[in-house]
């Protein structure tokens, strides 16, 4: 029987984890993701779990170890956040090139400086050219249900690709919230057993990464590139049985809370939903048209699915909840993405870039109000006030006031 | 502890299948190339190889082959200990769990010196640490030689490489004295760390049977492997056998044993009756040939102290 538990975003992880009956994962302690690591440990001291817990000397070893622990065979995991993320760098792209389908938890983690907590998706944004496959969950449901989709995705014989449970560190890592655990058995059913085609086997030995001609390296790369768009296949088969097996629902790539009518936008990703959502009903009974489309993959991104839902509005404001220092159009990641995917869509929004919530800062009511207010703003004049929103920073009262200039150029008389 | 079958005569490998095989593009005379064929031959063919990028990477597996008949992987070159790691854990666990039938295999990492003791030192220390059951091979050639001949901790004081030409400012070329990685991982430091040995090619059955020890381990080993590069040191390649031994004559290299990790009473598996003057060594490398007397003198000094550091109870040439 499924278990109503009441938990963070890293005790449901554990629990995918435990049901998956993953045979190693690689630990090092960084907050906030860490309480995964020490939950593992735990129920393998109390036999409720058989892995074999390798501490790491650091994030590289981790997904060193798990790497390893992959070409023999075994489902591996790890995690990391922040600094820890980009301290393994050298390893993803081996990882992913080499089609081992490790999974990582990221609880998300501000770069340093200056040696912040908080949540940001930088840490995890900086990876997105290396062959993983991942996206943000918003809670511990999510997070849960994630994992073991992701391991369904990543290990299919067609797929082999690694995979990363991203989540907001704090809001979803350490906020207990219920959720309910499914069932050993639902599980069976939906993941089989890791079967990989090659591994290191002596009774059939196989060369893994050998050093390679130029002209053979591109083949490769093609590879990894058609692979993507096969996962996006992958993803909506996977996400419906998921659905069938556990009764819970997702969107494949986006979900969308009160579009209907609406005729602008807030899109984002990951924790910031929930408050988003609250935002959008005061929002609503302020008279805005408002809506909200969440991302749940960011690779590979979901531009099909983007350029169906978004061209039913007139404003989308994209939010990032990290930086990209001197990116196109003064936004971050997930802004640059948005507007890329929607580039040659033919009754296309106009797309506005928000950053917010650095820090680990909640996004607040107040701040989704000042974009509404901005986006509103944008949808009245028919083009882009202001580029590249920093709430807070260059806010809407800026954009307000160029909104006046403007009109007094305009004017006749100065 | 289970115990080695030695090898006990050139004749005796005969019957023992080669696994590291014909089929890549080492140089002529290459040390490692031939460090690597008696490493597999000793280990056999339940055997899984790891191999950190290093000219043991480059050489043996370009065009997308490589010269194994047992499974080989690549391992950056930072993580070879890490990669080995995991893959040792991931066969315990699974045999454990009943998920595969397999014996559990020979799990053996070829690292170059820079991926041993340089820029990988932290991941074997590690592994070292946690006690898995897998054999560290540390090839030394004393340079990063893949990427051209550059400086490693291996590389010896006064020995040329692309980063430490000789010049006037800098006459005796490599200014630092060389790392040794032996005293780092078995003094002590490392508790599941219980066997570990140098061994030369020069020695090729003494290697083999420290390869065979270091596997009948329950827990990790590591062997110090002297590998002449004739490219690197520049010599005739066929002197490469010749350099091997002339190196433990003079003390160049010192060849012993380290059992149930007690570093204090170390074995020595060849003791010379008296150590040849380093100069012998060092005048048939032209890596050495811009010496200056007194750089002789400080490299005679250093393997004399190291000689009596390590209890070698021989005769030592002057260090003048």
């Amino acid at each position: 029987m499924p278990i109503k538990k009441k938990g963070t975003g890293l005790t449901a992880v554990a629990d995918a984890w435990q049901l998956a009956d993953i045979d190693v994962s690689a630990s090092y302690p960084i907050r906030p993701y860490t309480a995964v690591m020490a939950e593992l440990a735990k129920r393998i001291a109390n036999g409720t779990m058989q892995c074999e817990m390798v501490h790491g000397e650091g994030e590289h070893a981790q997904f060193s170890i798990a790497h390893g622990a992959s070409m023999a065979g075994a489902r591996a995991t790890t995690g990391s956040s922040g600094v820890g993320v980009t301290y393994a760098f050298e390893t993803y792209s081996p990882i992913a090139g080499s089609r081992c389908p490790i999974q990582a938890l990221v609880g998300d983690r501000t770069l340093d400086p200056p040696g912040d907590f908080g949540s940001e998706h930088t840490d995890c944004l900086t990876l997105r050219d290396n062959g993983w496959i991942f996206g943000w969950a918003q809670d511990a449901q999510e997070s849960l249900d994630n994992s073991l989709m992701y391991f369904r995705i990543g290990e299919d014989p067609d797929i082999m690709l690694p995979q990363i449970v991203a989540m907001d560190g704090y809001f979803v890592t350490h906020i207990a919230q219920d959720y309910i655990m499914p069932d050993q058995d639902q599980v069976d059913k939906f993941l089989p057993k890791f079967n990989p085609k090659f591994r290191l086997d002596v009774k059939n030995p196989v060369i893994m990464g050998p050093q390679i001609e130029p002209e053979m390296g591109p083949p490769l790369e093609w590879d990894r590139h058609v692979v993507m768009t096969k996962v996006k296949e992958k993803i909506v088969e996977v996400t419906e049985e998921f659905g069938k097996v556990f009764g819970r629902k997702y969107a494949p790539f986006v979900e969308e809370y009160l579009t209907e009518d609406a005729d602008m936008v807030f899109v984002l990703q990951g924790a910031h939903a929930v408050t988003c959502r609250s935002a959008i009903k005061y929002l609503r009974e302020a008279g805005f048209k408002i809506g909200l489309c969440r991302l749940r993959w960011f690779r590979p991104f979901p531009d099909t699915a983007l350029a169906q839902i978004l061209t039913k509005f007139k404003v989308a404001g994209v939010i990032d909840t990290g930086t990209s220092y001197g990116a196109p159009c003064s936004g971050g990641v997930l802004s640059t993405e948005v507007k890329a995917a929607m580039s040659e869509v033919a009754g296309k929004p106009i797309i506005q870039s928000f950053t917010s919530g650095l820090g680990g800062e909640t996004i607040t009511h107040e701040e989704f109000f000042a974009m509404a207010e901005m986006m509103k703003q944008t949808l009245q004049a028919g083009k882009i006030i202001q580029g590249g929103t920093w709430v807070n920073f260059n806010d809407y009262h800026e954009g307000a006031s160029q909104i006046n200039a403007a009109k007094h150029e305009a004017a006749p008389s100065k | 502890m289970a115990v080695a079958e030695l090898v006990k005569s050139i004749a005796h490998t005969t019957d023992l299948r080669d696994t590291y095989v014909p089929g890549h593009r080492t140089c002529a005379g290459c040390g490692p190339a031939l460090a690597y064929r008696l490493v597999a031959k000793a280990a056999g063919e339940n055997t899984i190889f790891i191999g950190p990028t290093g000219c043991m990477y480059v050489a043996n597996t370009s065009y997308a082959c490589g010269p194994w008949a047992v499974p080989w992987t690549h391992a950056q070159i930072t993580n070879g200990g890490a990669v080995a790691s995991g893959i040792a854990e991931a066969f315990r666990m699974m045999i454990k769990k009943g998920k595969i039938q397999d014996k559990f295999p020979n799990v053996i990492v070829m690292a170059g010196d820079g991926g041993c003791s340089d820029i990988g030192l932290q991941a074997m220390s590690a592994m070292f640490y946690r006690g898995h059951k897998v054999l560290c091979v540390m090839y030394d050639n004393e340079s990063y030689a893949n990427t051209g001949i550059q400086v490693s901790p291996s590389t010896p004081y006064g020995a040329t490489t692309m980063f430490t030409p000789a010049g006037p400012a800098i006459p005796e070329a490599k200014k630092h004295q060389m790392k040794d990685p032996m005293p780092i991982f078995l003094a002590g430091g490392h508790p599941y760390l219980k066997y570990g040995a140098t061994a030369s090619i020069g020695y090729p059955i003494d290697l083999m049977n420290k390869i065979r020890r270091g596997l009948a381990e329950d827990g990790p080993a590591f062997v110090h492997l002297h590998s002449p590069c004739p490219k690197g040191w520049s010599f005739p390649p066929e002197r490469t056998i010749e350099i091997a031994k002339l190196a433990v004559e003079t003390g160049m290299w010192n060849l012993y044993e380290v059992e149930n990790g007690d570093w204090a009473h170390k074995k020595f598996s060849v003791m010379p009756k008296k150590l040849k003057p380093v100069d012998e060594y060092l005048q048939t490398q032209a890596r050495f040939c811009h010496l200056q007397p007194e750089h002789v003198a400080k490299i005679q000094n250093f393997v004399n102290n190291r000689a009596k550091a390590l209890g070698m109870e021989v005769p030592l040439p002057p260090a003048q």
